[in-house]
């Protein structure tokens, strides 16, 4: 059973430990407004910025230029940095969207990139940070399927930038804003493949 | 304020000047998510008091030097609105006035913000009342922290706030103008409704130990009701869809 719970709201009478929750005087609270789950335990927020983590792969556009170091506008508010090495062979010009993973994070506000790659051609679209993971889906079955009935190639970036080259790009968007609508509503791995299979007909 | 020359009656056959009994509230309500481009926001009615508040955050510290590096700032904005009451809010910018309630608004969510969960960013509050009544930094406080949750801010409680005061030897409960004008003794107060830790707490006039911890009591039990209203204003953003569409 799923609800939905504010911050400040008592989840338990002793100290449990558990992901977006906070434990005071013997007492376990919701520190954000999510939907908790009663049998896992744990907190799925409904909104939220985003809180880089080492190794979360991003999409981001470069934004500046200058010594090899590339600053990439990926939707924080910190800096974030490319810094191209010795071995890496690639350039970037302003405006080149780019997939790379976060190596470091400095000061806990500047972001360090490492493992870049170009995306070519395409577009980038934005999804609230909060619904990244169900955009994903688990082990990516979300986005598969997707990319499967759309033919399209799609990249999810954990900072919420979305990139798409090629096949029903209409399609595979409107599926993931479906996802940011009703990602909270159970059965919606279902929903997303009828409304595929619908539009697949439709065609 | 209000000089007691001519001072209205406040309490006319043992009810309020608005029909309302001492510790009964002005209706209220209380919607969340209603602007887009803000990262949350909510608008209350109260009575007469129209308020939006908006969150935005974290970002950028700006200006650089106001940043700290282990936890966020809040920055806060109190503004009435150039038409939002009879009297003298004709100027827009901020007045004394404003900068003070700005300054104790900020102060309130700073004990409830987890502010360490977001190192050397900065999160604006904006409270803008478009139409008041009195007790709108109550009224602004109950929506800001709406705001705040809807913004996905980790916090550690969901403040409230409201005003109690004294009528001659009545105390009452969220004032509306007249009264806050012309009453013995005014006092708001924002409540973390969690273990009922008082977050904010202003006097005009005067009450004694005994008034005051009725007055107290007053607001919590206010309060559960105003609880209920935030939360159910901050669910029902979703409560269409988990139905089912």
């Amino acid at each position: 059973m799923k609800q939905i719970i504010v911050p400040g709201e008592v989840l338990s009478q002793s100290q449990v430990r558990m992901d977006n929750a906070y434990t005071e005087g013997g007492k376990t609270y919701a520190k954000v407004m999510g939907l908790y789950d009663d049998e896992r335990k744990g907190i799925i927020p409904l909104e939220g910025p985003w809180k880089p983590r080492v190794d979360d792969m991003i999409v981001g556009i470069v934004s500046e230029e200058k010594n090899k170091v590339y600053e990439v506008d990926i939707g924080f508010f910190g800096r974030t940095l490319l810094i191209i090495g010795k071995f890496d062979r690639e350039s970037y010009k302003v405006g080149d969207v780019i997939e790379a993973s976060i190596k470091d994070i400095e000061d806990r506000k500047t972001i360090i990139l490492t493992r870049a790659r170009p995306l070519e051609g395409g577009t980038v679209m934005m999804v609230k940070p909060a619904k990244v993971p169900r955009v994903i889906g688990k082990a990516n079955t979300m986005v598969k399927q997707i990319s499967e009935a759309a033919k399209t190639y799609i990249i999810v970036g954990m900072n919420g930038m979305v990139w798409m080259k090629g096949g029903n790009m209409a399609l595979a968007a409107e599926a993931i804003r479906k996802i940011e609508a009703e990602a909270h509503i159970s059965g919606l791995t279902e929903r997303i493949k009828l409304m595929l299979e619908q539009n697949k007909q439709g065609n | 304020m209000g000089s007691s020359a001519n001072k209205p009656e406040l309490i006319i056959n043992g009810k309020r000047t608005d029909g309302r009994d001492f510790n009964e509230m002005r209706p209220f309500s209380i919607k969340a998510n209603v602007l887009k481009n803000a990262d949350g926001s909510c608008y209350i009615e109260w009575g007469n008091n129209k308020i939006l508040a908006a969150v935005y955050g974290p970002k950028e510290v700006m200006p650089r030097h106001m940043m700290e590096a282990d936890r966020a700032i809040i920055k806060c904005r109190y503004a009435m609105a150039p038409f939002s009451s009879l009297s003298d809010h004709g100027r827009t910018g901020p007045n004394r006035r404003a900068i003070e309630i700005s300054k104790v608004i900020k102060e309130v969510f700073e004990n409830v913000v987890m502010l360490r969960e977001y190192p050397a960013s900065e999160i604006d509050v904006f409270i803008e009342v478009l139409q008041g009544d009195g007790g709108t930094r109550a009224a602004g406080i109950t929506a800001a922290a709406v705001a705040l949750a809807n913004a996905g801010i980790q916090m550690k409680d969901l403040p409230y706030a409201i005003s109690v005061g004294r009528v001659g030897d009545h105390i009452a409960i969220d004032f509306n103008m007249i009264e806050d004008n012309y009453s013995d003794s005014d006092m708001p107060m924002a409540i973390a409704p969690r273990n009922n830790e008082i977050l904010l707490l202003q006097m005009d006039g005067g009450l004694d130990k005994a008034q005051v911890s009725k007055a107290i009591q007053m607001a919590i039990d206010a309060g559960s009701v105003i609880t209920k209203a935030q939360r159910d204003a901050l669910s029902e953003v979703y409560s269409n869809n988990v139905k089912g569409v």
